[in-house]
């Protein structure tokens, strides 16, 4: 896979607790990536925010078992593979924000591009 | 890279527990020597001295055995040295820098890597057009042995980068396909790492060298920014003569 240039980032902001077909939806969003074969997909958990329905998300407890955490996915391609993906993610995010950017990729190995 | 011929020799006297920014000072100045890409540089650690406080630190009473003196020595072309010294002279605080004449007879053979960009100045940042770097790694990736995120912050730090902040995240997949999962207690150390920094696009650029050799899988993007507010406390003097 090659990612050079001028490519397109993508980050979805909802809520830890939310679900898509039983399933926290944050999971079924990078399954869904990976099934598009986009580039990669990271999702990072906030520690307190609020967001689309107004509520502070937060964690309750010290222990982390708590949910309902706000949390980000950051997704990162080529702009059309990107625009393909977003109509689906339409369908998931029943209460959320996506957002666009544009990004200029620096660098972007893997494992077969490794120098020895 | 060290040549035969003239050259300088620094040294750099602190106590052992004098502090930068919270971390052990020599060790930041080593640090910043090393991803400045200076050839070599020795750190020892003396048995007993005083320094400008006048204060005794030796090892033969158990008492006075802390802050130790500590000597950080490198051997550098004249034009390297002039352009670490106002960094240095900021860092080392209290203590005393001194620069000789010296000769190299014999260069060191191995293991230099010209990868510092040249003069990057001590200029802080104001507000307006900036660049943002996002730098996406696995929390197990290694460089030189110590965790690859963590030499990353070593190095934009040593490289004056304006800041830098690592974000752990909980799930995720990149260039090489492999899930980076955060498991139920914790204990996988395989997560995705995003470290995001803030400079002009020029330190950036020239960083990016030295990225090229760090990073050997992942995924580095850039993308404008406008800068709203930059501060940072300036410490006052009074405070850095009390460091001890």
């Amino acid at each position: 896979m090659k990612l050079e240039g001028k490519a397109t980032m993508l980050r979805i902001h909802f809520g830890e607790d939310d679900k898509w077909q039983g399933k926290p939806l944050y999971r079924a969003i990078v399954e869904k990536c990976r099934e598009l074969d986009i580039a990669g997909a990271t999702v990072f958990r906030g520690i307190e925010g609020y967001g689309a329905s107004t509520l502070i998300r937060k964690p309750h407890h010290l222990l982390s078992f708590s949910h309902d955490a706000p949390v980000m996915v950051s997704v990162i391609d080529s702009d059309d593979k990107i625009r393909k993906l977003i109509p689906q993610l339409d369908a998931m995010v029943a209460d959320g924000l996506i957002a666009i950017s544009e990004v200029e990729v620096v660098r972007y190995v893997h494992q077969d591009g490794l120098r020895s | 890279m060290l040549n035969a011929g003239p050259a300088k020799k620094v040294c750099i006297y602190v106590g052992e527990d004098h502090k930068y920014h919270g971390q052990s000072l020599y060790a930041a100045i080593l640090d910043f020597l090393f991803y400045r890409g200076i050839s070599g540089a020795s750190v020892v650690r003396g048995i007993a001295g005083f320094g400008a406080d006048h204060h005794m630190h030796t090892i033969r009473i158990e008492r006075l055995t802390e802050n130790l003196p500590i000597k950080i020595e490198f051997v550098e072309s004249a034009e390297k040295v002039e352009e670490l010294l106002p960094k240095l002279h900021e860092m080392a605080g209290t203590g005393l820098i001194d620069v000789q004449d010296t000769f190299v007879v014999k260069p060191p053979s191995e293991g230099s890597h010209d990868a510092a960009p040249k003069g990057a100045a001590v200029a802080l940042k104001r507000e307006g057009k900036a660049k943002l770097m996002r730098v996406f790694i696995g929390e197990n990736d290694k460089w030189h042995g110590k965790p690859l995120y963590k030499a990353l912050v070593e190095a934009m730090r040593a490289n004056d980068i304006a800041g830098a902040t690592v974000y752990q995240g909980i799930l995720g997949y990149g260039a090489n396909r492999r899930i980076h999962k955060d498991t139920a207690l914790h204990l996988s150390h395989d997560r995705p790492i995003m470290i995001s920094v803030v400079d002009d696009e020029a330190k950036l650029r020239s960083f990016a060298k030295i990225l090229e050799e760090m990073v050997q899988q992942g995924l580095v993007v850039m993308s404008d920014v406008d800068v709203i507010k930059y501060t940072h406390e300036i410490p006052p003097p009074e405070k850095k003569e009390a460091r001890k």
